[in-house]
């Protein structure tokens, strides 16, 4: 349980994560792309690991979607999303 | 680190190594035979048939275009003894791929081919998605992430421990503690390589998903092209609409050997070929690098030059790119790193199949006889066996089919011989005690391997064991019967020394909760 919640919430956390960083460096992300990219699997895998040990599985879901959804509104205060 | 954080770790490595090891075995299996994949292709062809001498490329090429005009707009050119022609052509909207050779066209431009083995083709699909059409490439993105993140946790479990454990595998203690030890020896001596398989895997697997997420979430509409310049050499033209004279295949390799001497070619792409905006990309290797794959992109009409990359001139994404097919292929350090690659690769299936029963055996440890336990066991033999046994029945079918009057149906043949085997191999799992399986499997999958060479020979003549290719996929062959050897005569020896767990010897029905504090093996 505490594995597929971390696969399935872990991935669009991984990317938003990325996403983030991208925004954070100021560096075009279209130079960096790749390892980009291939950072957001390492992400992806390592919130699966900490994912597993969480004590209650209700807990992490309700976390893994608050961190989503938290990660989701700061993406929006940034220029990534549609920008030029 | 605390006992319950280093327990809530084993229990993660463990279930995400059930529920990916399967997956993983039937990949790194076919991944290891697939390290001789160019060779392969040479071992499946007719013996009287390989290599047509007086073709050529631009020859190839006309012929192509002659048959299919459409197939201008996207194809690749690969050298060769016998040049082929990959090119891509819309059918209902579409996508397909479509593949011919020099060799399959007479003198008039006829085809003339006859569709033969697909071996090569098949081990591939095996090694990538599971031969599962559409899905299993995505499946088996998910499966190398999950065996990413299997990967972390088995580093947080062993580090502390690690000298330890590297001189552990003893014939001490029972069957458990042994499979135990193997497993970390295995693991802890190929973990390196195991974390490139897994990282460079989803990589290549994930891509789409990887791409759907971030232009949905990150980067919106804009992600696409950003993606296509990051990992393209040249962006894909646009058919103007005009045709113009093409410069020929002849003068995009002088191009190429003028910009990039040390360059050898591997394939030539083209897009709109026969248009004024045509783009020509000479690609291949400059050994000596581990990102060794280069680029030579010119025009189509006069093959003026439009940009170079290679070793030492790329671009920070290319230079992160790159490596990621060279380090999953092995292809840049020659035959011997190929074969370090096989050998590993056969290694991580030893690694998959006693994490596995590992698992089994831990779960029947701690909670006594369970139908979980019994049947996770029997699938672990009925697909590991299945799936050896099964491609080795496909190369014996193989050279038969190929040489007889239904030769069209070698390909098909092939492949459902091997699902056939796997279906045999996993009814035999589930109906016979686990230990009588692990007895008769080992040693019946060495013999089929051996076989194998030995029919491809009588078919087609011994003297064709002296070509390099067909040594090389006959030694592969050969080497995989020596490994099943290898662990057959470990669990004979084993097997002397200390008595079975009960999980081996019982059925399925048998399996039912046990006495409370049943616990052979408490380590």
């Amino acid at each position: 349980m505490r594995g597929l919640l971390g696969t399935v919430l872990g991935l669009p956390l991984a990317m938003m994560l990325c996403g983030l960083l991208a925004a954070a460096v100021p560096v075009d992300w279209r130079q960096w792309l790749v390892p980009l990219m291939l950072l957001s699997l390492v992400i992806w895998a390592a919130v699966i690991v900490l994912a597993g040990l969480a004590r209650r599985p209700w807990r992490l879901g309700a976390g893994l979607l608050a961190a989503n959804g938290l990660a989701w509104l700061l993406l929006q205060t940034t220029p990534l999303y549609g920008g030029a | 680190m605390r006992a319950a954080t280093l327990k809530r770790h084993i229990d993660l490595h463990a279930w995400v190594g059930i529920l990916a090891g399967l997956a993983l075995f039937v990949a790194f299996f076919a991944g290891a035979l697939n390290m001789f994949h160019h060779e392969l292709h040479h071992w499946q062809e007719p013996a009287h048939e390989a290599g047509a001498p007086d073709a050529n490329m631009q020859a190839l090429l006309d012929t192509v275009l002659a048959n299919h005009p459409e197939a201008g707009n996207w194809m690749f050119l690969i050298p060769g003894d016998d040049p082929s022609a990959i090119w891509q052509e819309q059918v209902d909207g579409k996508p397909v791929w479509h593949t011919e050779h020099a060799a399959d066209f007479n003198d008039a431009g006829e085809n003339v081919a006859v569709a033969g083995s697909g071996l090569s083709e098949f081990v591939n699909e095996l090694h990538y998605e599971l031969a599962l059409p559409k899905v299993g490439i995505h499946l088996m993105g998910i499966v190398s992430v999950l065996y990413g993140a299997a990967l972390i946790g088995g580093l947080v479990i062993h580090w502390s421990r690690l000298r330890k454990e590297f001189f552990a595998l003893k014939h001490q203690g029972n069957l458990r503690r042994y499979w135990k030890n193997l497993h970390n020896l295995v693991g802890v001596l190929s973990y390196p390589f195991h974390v490139i398989f897994a990282w460079t895997g989803a990589a290549m697997c994930c891509l789409a998903l990887l791409t759907l997420v971030m232009s949905g979430l990150v980067f919106g509409p804009q992600f696409q092209s950003a993606f296509t310049d990051a990992t393209e050499a040249w962006p894909a033209p646009q058919a103007s609409g005009n045709a113009v004279a093409m410069a020929g295949v002849d003068r995009y390799l002088a191009r190429a050997e003028q910009t990039l001497p040390e360059l050898e070619v591997g394939w030539i792409e083209l897009q709109q070929y026969g248009d004024e905006n045509a783009v020509v990309d000479v690609g291949g290797s400059v050994h000596g690098n581990v990102g060794h794959y280069a680029h030579v992109v010119m025009r189509g009409d006069d093959a003026a030059l439009l940009t170079t990359t290679g070793p030492g001139n790329r671009t920070l994404n290319d230079a992160f790119l790159t490596p990621v097919y060279s380090l999953h292929f092995g292809d840049y350090g020659g035959l011997l790193v190929r074969v370090l690659y096989f050998v590993l690769a056969l290694l991580g299936c030893l690694l998959f199949f006693s994490g596995n029963i590992l698992w089994c055996e831990r779960r029947t440890d701690r909670q006594g006889p369970s139908r979980a336990a019994a049947v996770m066991l029997r699938l672990t033999l009925g697909v590991t066996f299945g799936v050896v046994a099964g491609l080795a029945v496909s190369f014996l079918v193989s050279k038969p089919m190929l040489h007889s009057p239904w030769s069209a149906w070698t390909a098909p043949a092939e492949k459902i011989a091997f699902l056939i085997t796997l279906l045999i191999a996993l009814a035999a799992a589930f109906r016979a005690p686990p230990l009588a399986t692990a007895r008769l499997w080992p040693t019946l999958c060495a013999v089929l391997y051996m076989a194998a060479p030995l029919v491809q020979g009588a078919w087609e003549g011994f003297a064709t064991w002296r070509e390099t290719d067909i040594l090389l996929v006959n030694g592969s062959l050969w080497a995989v019967a020596a490994g099943l050897l290898l662990v057959e005569r470990l669990r004979v020896r084993r097997q002397r020394r200390a008595a079975p767990h009960p999980l081996w010897t019982g059925t399925v029905r048998s399996a039912a909760p046990a006495p409370a504090g049943a616990d052979p093996d408490p380590a």
